[in-house]
């Protein structure tokens, strides 16, 4: 399932994802910026084996308890992403 | 005094190199083992570099790149699509320490003081240009420049494109637009929104020329005075390791 989103006054974030019950694969993508960039992985990690309904505190939880800078998107349109892929079908 | 930078001037090189240099100044930057430095270089053959989150398969038409000899390659930094015209494009780099005196830590100031420099640059030439908040450089309400930063341990590197003369068409071929969408119309539509350095003058503007306005414009935004140099040994060598990554199948398709 797949999703774009152009974040208002911001940057385009995309994903793919495979849900079965819980999230069980998740790739983002975008022209956004994120520092440290590495840590995109870190996110896709904290996304990866969660239901929907836990997504919102757990993408912000991961935020909140890190020192990533965002650009370009906040943390709730990596959610949002997400959830219009799981729309999808 | 005047502080002194060093200057990495015009190096003509393939986008494996290019990036790995900008890689290399920063991490040599990181151990003090090298100066502060701005390098202004193109890229031979051209090239399409996409920011380091982005998918290549959306954002790059690759059957173009095949066809054109166009190379693509994944920055280190995010931000968009980015295609470095041999014939018209004019890429720079910084590197220095956000302790800098005229460095803001903050990182959306500091790409408004970097961006200030192109746009003195720009502004030697004749060209009005202004910083479009997070990272563009625009002229008569169109894109001429993009430019991405990142951080390593207190270290800023950010580069950014310059258009001088690029083949806007060829842009938008590799870029991701299929070729049944360009017609005309879109194209019209595509130029609207870019302009490049001759476009907005109305006249032929050489690499020199263009060059000389963007180091004038380095250093009286700084205050310093940019010194020719070369890399360092420590640096070429890391040139070579970053190589080999920046040209890895896994690198370059990661997303």
């Amino acid at each position: 399932m797949k999703a774009e989103y152009k974040v208002p006054g911001g940057k385009l974030l995309a994903c793919e994802v495979e849900y079965d019950q819980a999230i069980t694969g998740i790739k983002i993508f975008g022209d956004f910026f994120m520092h440290p960039e590495p840590a995109i992985v870190d996110l896709e990690q904290v996304i990866h084996g969660k239901k929907r309904e836990e997504l919102p505190k757990a993408v912000s939880g991961f935020f909140e308890n890190s020192d990533i800078i965002l650009f370009g998107a906040a943390p709730l349109d990596f959610v949002k992403v997400i959830e219009m892929a799981l729309d999808s079908e | 005094m005047t502080e002194k930078w060093r200057l990495i001037d015009m190096r003509i090189e393939n986008a494996p190199t290019q990036m790995a240099i900008d890689e290399a100044i920063a991490m040599a930057r990181l151990k003090h083992d090298t100066p502060n430095t701005i390098r202004v270089y193109r890229w031979q053959p051209s090239a399409v570099s996409i920011g380091y989150f982005q998918s290549i398969k959306k954002e790059v038409n690759l059957e173009a790149c095949e066809e054109y000899g166009v190379d693509v390659i994944r920055r280190i930094t995010g931000g968009g699509a980015v295609y470095h015209d041999y014939g018209g494009e004019i890429t720079y780099s910084l590197v220095a320490p956000e302790s800098h005196p005229k460095m803001p830590r903050d990182i959306l100031e500091s790409y408004k003081e970097i961006c200030g420099a192109i746009i003195n640059g720009l502004g030697n030439l004749g060209v009005e240009a202004e910083f479009v908040p997070v990272n563009d450089i625009g002229a008569g309400g169109k894109k001429i420049s993009g430019n991405a930063q990142t951080r390593r341990h207190g270290v800023v590197l950010q580069h950014g494109t310059v258009l001088v003369d690029s083949d806007i068409k060829r842009m938008f071929e590799v870029l991701r637009v299929s070729k049944a969408k360009i017609s005309d119309k879109l194209i019209a539509a595509v130029e609207e929104r870019v302009t490049n350095i001759r476009r907005y003058l109305d006249r032929e503007v050489s690499f020199n020329e263009a060059r000389n306005a963007l180091v004038k414009g380095f250093e009286d935004s700084f205050d310093i005075e940019l010194e020719p140099g070369q890399l360092t040994t420590e640096e070429e060598e890391l040139v070579k390791e970053l190589h080999a990554k920046y040209s890895s199948h896994d690198w370059v398709y990661q997303r």
